[in-house]
């Protein structure tokens, strides 16, 4: 017989022989749940769990775990409109955790470390899939669709990848030399790259599903709408996205001393951001709201908020709520536009309707009128899947009604985010939907998983702590193409990953191991199959329910037994 | 709910394993969410193996030792209800005699403390043992079905303190037994929260550290006698130091040497409200109400006293004190 000493484990005949798991009514069980910053990323990334493998120390690990999702953190990090943090639970605490500043600092490492994607090159023979546009979506349905085994082809009209990030981004929010690199390592993975490739004129749709089992259509959208007020057009018309492509590629900008600049999306806010770096006056006009806390939803600009913001602080002037009501004109030019208030109004069938106000028409004085109204899909070689649409019609998965093995995504299909985050998620998908196809397996159903709530966190095992501030570049000298946000050190970072709540997920607090009173939560050393490091005794556990209240992050939850 | 909590690691294994002392352990039959046995296991557990127990009868003599097991796994005596600071006195001599330096724990309820053990406590701290007393104050006489005992508080309901016509429950105030024991003069009293497990830690290797008598109150909720759910153990002892009515102190020689700073005073309602024994105060009634009032006056009065009110956020504040890390680092 084993003689314990004393402290040592009670012998027979002590009270482990009486089971009192046998009083329960409910058990105790660990669920992990997602966090609301994991189901708000339209990319798919689960911050919650990369920064906990941050708090660990694990920065590889936590940079793989982003790239699970989403190829290109040095890149959102930066430009993404993060809805993670708008869904952050922390944001109803303090202040949300800065996680597309850990994105960021990770992406970039990796960039720095030579960190290698988690992949590993297709078979020889594997099927072929080709995918249209090396947009961020195009970009990304090519890496899952590789990480998945496939061979692809990835075709773009243009020399180089990128898309939009390359043509219309300015490197004073995306560096050049990150958007390179980014896209370099990527394609350098074995996706077979051809530029100047161009669907429609090069190759055939039919060419391509010749010798692809699937193809993936994100062209985004490039044919700039037709603008005009009430029929009269100024003579030098340039639209928006051409001026502010023609300044990222050759650094041009039309000699004006003032614009108006319509529209409220991201093209209006950069194309007005780089006049004013050329010394115009620029002028922003939006039937739009402008971002803030009174602005609804469905009313406010598409422009991110934060560039706004900033454009604001660089002198651009906004107008909200008004359109323009006649082009004021000496000869064929522009010398002001009359403007008018305007409001969305909800009609009784429901629809919003624009409406001019009468009487508050006022002049501004500009010499040249610049739209940015948005784009339409170029239909180059996919009328058939456009079927006459200005965009592609497709289910969550990318699938195109009525075209077998044609998937499409990112700006280009209707309801798109009009993101980068946005484009990622749907190559993502896309990508498991051909995979899907391709081995004859159904898709799975809907994502309905529920985010766990702020009221399933215990507030009071966290400590108040102020989110680090990014330093930004002085307006003064925001001149050139040299990046406004700095990022964060990694002290910096460090402490956002430690601010992070874990919501849903155990961070090994050790409270229900120490809390509960019947000593039936035991500790593990290695990893339980939950990814806890904590077991249940059931044979001693009374369902108290004091480990699920003393939870911090809401990682246990109550079952019923009978 | 999908489920995922399997694990292939041998249960009786695991517990023999464990990566902490523990002198208290599973298999007793105290209650779902016992405060009680949550504390005198945070106690052992910073005590370490090298102790000895007197424990009074009162409830964690009972649920621990139903003849014949023992959920002890410390050395442990069981005394009368009124002679454990006489039974721990006689252990620590004897232990003395044979040149051990085993300390000597004394465990006793409210009642056998406060009351009915009182003068044999009082006579082991004026002989000078080397004995940690530590008391667990649930609020009455529990294990006897719940009589008021003098360290239950003013208007509670228990079953010898009912509401009613008369009375809005009991009607006398709650002994203040650490000033009592300060007054002996001894080298460290304090007063603890089953809330805050790292003070609990803290203080009892504190007192450890000590050559002669120390005391310990830890303030320790009881679901059935107070009158609320097991889950809200915890959070019902949280509240109570919070609020104030259950001040967290230290005394050296008689003389106040620390306090847990308040961040924020809650409301002694937040606190009273989850608890049936206080629930008749919550009527349409202004007996009631004043009650309400005698007893937030009762709270702001150890506020003032004790001086518990934080000037700014203190890591180790009635908020802070409990906060948690990755990989379980507390700090104590
Ligand atoms: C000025 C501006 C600023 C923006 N700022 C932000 C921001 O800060 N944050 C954010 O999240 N989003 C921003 N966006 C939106 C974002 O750029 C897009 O949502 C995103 O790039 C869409 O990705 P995509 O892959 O669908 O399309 P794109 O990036 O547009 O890429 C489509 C690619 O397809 C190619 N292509 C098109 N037709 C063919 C064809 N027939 N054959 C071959 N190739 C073809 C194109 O050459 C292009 O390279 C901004 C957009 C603009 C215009
Ligand atoms: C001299 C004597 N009187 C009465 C009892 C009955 N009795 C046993 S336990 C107990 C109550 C103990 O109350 P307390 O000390 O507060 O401990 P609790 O059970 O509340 O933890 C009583 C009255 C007794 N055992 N001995
Ligand atoms: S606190 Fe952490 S886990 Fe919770 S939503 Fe925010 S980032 Fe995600
Ligand atoms: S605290 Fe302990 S006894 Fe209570 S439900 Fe949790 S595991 Fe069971
Ligand atoms: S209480 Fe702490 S250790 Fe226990 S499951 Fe929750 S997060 Fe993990
Ligand atoms: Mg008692």
């Amino acid at each position: 017989m084993t003689i314990y000493t004393r402290g040592g484990f009670a012998l027979p005949g002590t009270s482990v022989e009486f089971k009192t798991g046998s009083w329960r009514l409910q058990r105790p069980l660990h669920w992990h749940r997602d966090a609301p910053c994991h189901t708000a990323c339209p990319a798919g990334e689960d911050a919650q769990a990369y920064l906990a493998r941050f708090a660990e120390g694990r920065l590889q690990e936590a940079w793989e775990t982003i790239a699970g999702a989403n190829p290109l953190p040095a890149i959102t990090g930066r430009v993404c409109d993060h809805p993670c943090e708008s869904g952050c639970n922390r944001g109803m605490y303090d202040d949300p955790i800065a996680i597309h500043n850990v994105e960021r600092f990770l992406g970039d490492m990796a960039l720095s470390e030579g960190w290698a994607y988690p992949v590993t090159a297709p078979a020889r023979g594997a099927v072929r899939v080709a995918v249209v546009g090396a947009g961020p979506g195009g970009l990304s349905a090519a890496y899952h669709l590789f990480r998945r085994g496939y061979r692809v082809t990835l075709l773009d009209a243009l020399p180089e990848a990128g898309g939009t990030l390359r043509t219309a981004l300015p490197a004073y929010r995306l560096p050049r030399d990150i958007l390179e690199r980014e896209i370099e390592r990527l394609l350098a993975i074995g996706i077979t790259f051809l530029p100047q490739h161009m669907l429609g004129r090069d190759v055939s749709l039919e060419e391509l599903r010749a010798d692809h089992e699937a193809v993936f259509l994100a062209p985004g959208r490039q044919q700039s709408r037709e603008w005009s007020v009430q029929g009269s057009v100024p003579r030098d018309l340039h639209t928006g996205i051409e001026v502010l492509q023609d300044w990222i590629s050759m650094g041009s900008v039309p000699q004006v001393s003032s614009a108006a600049i319509v529209g409220g999306g991201n093209t209006a806010v950069d194309l007005a951001r780089i006049l004013r770096r050329a010394g115009a006056e620029a002028h922003v006009i939006t039937h739009n709201a402008l971002p803030g806390p009174d602005a609804q939803p469905d009313d406010m600009m598409a422009a991110l908020p934060r560039e706004v913001a900033q454009a604001m602080e660089e002198g651009v002037v906004f107008h909200e709520h008004r359109g323009i009501r006649r082009l004021i004109l000496r000869g064929e030019k522009v010398v002001g536009v009359e403007m008018v208030r305007m409001k969305k109004l909800r009609r009784p069938d429901g629809t919003l309707d624009r409406v001019g106000f009468e009487g508050t028409e006022t002049v501004l004085h500009v010499d040249q009128v610049i739209p940015a109204i948005g784009q339409d899909v170029a239909p180059d070689g996919m009328e058939g899947p456009l079927g006459r649409k200005p965009f592609f019609e497709t289910d969550a998965w990318g699938r195109v009604a009525g075209h077998d093995g044609i998937f499409a995504g990112g700006d280009a299909r209707f309801h798109s985010r009009g993101t980068v985050s946005g484009a990622v998620g749907d190559g993502r998908r896309a990508a498991e939907a051909i995979d899907r196809l391709l081995r004859g397996l159904a898709l799975p159903e809907e994502g309905t998983a529920e985010a766990i709530a702020f009221e399933k966190i215990n507030l009071h095992y966290y400590e108040h702590a102020p989110r680090a501030r990014e330093p930004v570049l002085p307006v003064e000298q925001r001149t050139g193409c040299q990046e406004i946000e700095r990022g964060l050190n990694s002290e910096q970072v460090a402490a956002e990953a430690a601010r992070c709540f874990s919501c849903g997920t155990c961070f090994a607090c050790d409270n229900c191991w120490t809390l509960c009173p019947d000593e039936a939560v035991l500790k593990t050393k290695e990893l339980a199959s939950d990814g806890s490091h904590y077991v249940f005794d059931y044979d001693y556990c009374k369902g108290c329910g004091l480990c699920v209240h003393e939870c911090p992050c809401g990682f246990i939850a109550m079952e019923d037994e009978i | 709910m999908s489920t995922v909590s399997e694990t292939t690691i041998p249960i009786a294994e695991l517990r023999r394993s464990q990566l902490r002392f523990r002198g208290l352990e599973a298999g007793h039959r105290a209650c779902q969410g016992c405060g009680q046995a949550l504390a005198a296991r945070l106690v052992t557990e910073a005590a370490g193996p090298d102790v000895m127990i007197a424990n009074a009868t009162g409830c964690l003599e009972i649920f621990t030792t139903p003849w014949p097991q023992s959920a002890w796994r410390l050395p442990w005596m069981h005394s009368l209800f009124e002679n454990t600071g006489a039974l721990a006195s006689g252990m620590e001599a004897a232990l003395k005699a044979q040149g051990k330096s085993t300390k000597v724990l004394a465990f006793g309820g409210d009642g056998g403390t406060f009351d009915i053990g009182f003068q044999a406590l009082s006579g082991m701290l004026e002989r000078g043992h080397n004995v940690l007393y530590v008391c667990y104050d649930n609020e009455a006489y529990m294990n006897t079905g719940i009589q008021r005992s003098s360290s239950t508080p003013h208007a509670a309901v228990t079953t010898t303190s009912p509401s009613g016509k008369a009375r809005m429950g009991k009607r006398h105030l709650k002994k203040d037994i650490i000033s009592i024991i300060a007054a002996h003069h001894i080298p460290y009293a304090a007063t603890a929260s089953a809330a805050y497990p790292s003070d609990i830690r803290k203080k009892v290797r504190r007192a450890l550290a000590i050559e002669g008598p120390t005391f310990l109150l830890i303030h320790s909720p009881c679901p059935l006698g107070w009158g609320h759910d097991g889950s809200q153990t915890v959070e019902v002892a949280r509240l109570a130091v919070q609020c104030g009515l259950f001040p967290l102190i230290e005394l050296e020689r008689g003389e106040l040497t620390s306090v847990m700073p308040l961040r924020s005073a809650r409301p002694v309602k937040d606190y009273l409200k989850p608890q049936q024994r206080f629930r008749h105060l919550f009527q349409d009634d202004t007996r009631a109400a004043q009650e309400l009032e005698h007893l937030q006056a009762l709270a702001d009065h150890n506020i003032e006293v004790y001086g518990l009110r934080g000037t700014n956020a203190d890591p180790l504040d009635s908020d802070g004190a409990d906060t948690v890390r990755r990989g379980g680092m507390r700090w104590a």
